[in-house]
């Protein structure tokens, strides 16, 4: 059983980020993500996900979330709706439109924070074998657009300038390296630490 | 941090609920594949600014009502004036301190007075910019980019918002999306904005490619 104090802090981390996350999205640190989109895609939207991730160990505990096991087997339906929320907050109009649309970027905020939570969902009940499907498709998704970002002429979002997107860019591409080899290392570790219980 | 990934369940996991899996599975790709393709306008744009284009081609929006003043002082209505001329307008949006994207503009403009002038479409088509910087842009700040554009005024008009409290509307009405720069200077997206006769927003164009702009405008009685 976890004592108090850890319960605590348990639930205290997940909130601390989700906390810095949305508060991203008010006055005054708002201007941070208006004026710069590394602040909105490379900061905001990973804390949210992350968020969501490490929140994911409390809300599993509540009855209706255990229900939704036997709809996420393997991990199947998290890995497809969090893909999908990825993607969408990736294409320049949806950047663009949280921007100015205070509605929309609710929508981001609680939709990031439901793909982190899904992904650990899914994570912990998956094979790596299908763990590589989503990690090839989100990492390469996001590679190829950072890629894209940080070497078009052209300027993708109007809510900000190109210097700001080509920065973004390269970030993007470098979180999508860094996730990937976070994964690969995650897997082999867990693999053998498998592989010592059996022998 | 956590690990990312755990060994599988064991013992495997039973097939119980896999039915109720694929068809939340089938869901879930149906919503996204759903948000998407709305978002984009069935994955015609992928950037506000080809949303805007694609949305204003499909249903041309009428301009709102906007006084406007000349460079010589003169006010008007935006759209009256548009529709008193009998022209059709390309229009765009800048602030005549700009060194940056209004110049290349500038310079299209020029090029679209030219040949304005030489294919004699003088009473057909008309050239507009539209200062969005009313602050800093009075008549004495147009009339001394007029000059320095070198405007024909019969062809090539310039004006600026006789209010700065119109400066907001002005730019939702049209798309564009002003955001501050270093050294004060805006960044912004650039484009044609064919305005027809009645006052209407019927179609934005690419600025490198003024040719087919000026063809579109003369194509419309």
């Amino acid at each position: 059983m976890t004592t108090p104090v850890h319960a605590r802090r348990a639930i205290a981390w997940p909130l601390a980020i989700l906390a810095a996350g949305a508060a991203l999205s008010i006055p005054p640190l708002r201007s941070l993500i208006e004026q710069s989109m590394a602040w909105h895609m490379l900061i905001q939207m990973p804390l949210l996900v992350l968020g969501g991730w490490l929140s994911m160990r409390c809300l599993a505990a509540l009855r209706p979330v255990g229900t939704l096991e036997r709809w996420n087997r393997y991990g199947l339906t998290g890995f497809i709706a969090a893909q999908a929320i990825l993607a969408f907050w990736m294409l320049p109009l949806s950047i663009d439109r949280a921007v100015v649309l205070p509605w929309f970027d609710l929508l981001k905020i609680a939709s990031l924070f439901a793909c982190g939570a899904m992904l650990r969902h899914s994570f912990e009940r998956s094979p790596a074998l299908i763990q590589v499907f989503f990690v090839g498709y989100a990492v390469s998704m996001m590679l190829s657009l950072g890629a894209y970002f940080a070497t078009t002429d052209l300027r993708l979002c109007n809510a900000y300038s190109l210097e700001s997107q080509m920065v973004s860019g390269q970030g993007l591409a470098i979180l999508a390296m860094l996730l990937g080899v976070l994964w690969l290392v995650g897997t082999i570790r867990a693999a053998q630490a498998s592989w010592r219980r059996f022998c | 941090m956590d690990r990312i990934s755990s060994p599988p369940p064991e013992p495997a996991p039973s097939t119980d609920g896999l039915a109720q899996t694929f068809a939340a599975s089938l869901v879930a790709l149906l919503l996204g594949l759903a948000a998407v393709f709305y978002a984009t306008d069935h994955g015609h744009a992928f950037t506000t600014e080809s949303l805007r284009r694609s949305e204003i081609s499909r249903q041309p929006a009428p301009i709102p009502k906007f006084q406007v003043v000349d460079a010589s002082g003169a006010r008007a209505d935006l759209r009256e004036w548009v529709s008193a001329s009998k022209r059709t307008w390309i229009v765009d949006f800048v602030y005549t301190r700009c060194q940056t994207v209004c110049s290349s503009l500038g310079s299209v403009y020029q090029q679209l007075q030219e040949q304005v002038r030489t294919r004699g479409l003088t009473k057909d088509v008309g050239l507009l910019t539209i200062s969005f910087d009313p602050a800093r842009d009075g008549p004495t700040a147009l009339a001394a980019y007029a000059r320095r554009m070198q405007m024909d005024l019969g062809i090539w008009t310039i004006v600026s918002l006789e209010s700065a409290g119109d400066r907001r509307r002005l730019l939702e009405a049209f798309g564009i999306m002003v955001i501050p720069a270093p050294l004060g200077e805006f960044e912004h997206n650039a484009a044609l904005h064919i305005v027809d006769r009645s006052g209407r927003l019927v179609r934005i164009m690419d600025y490198d490619a003024p040719a087919a702009a000026l063809d579109f405008a003369r194509s419309l009685k």
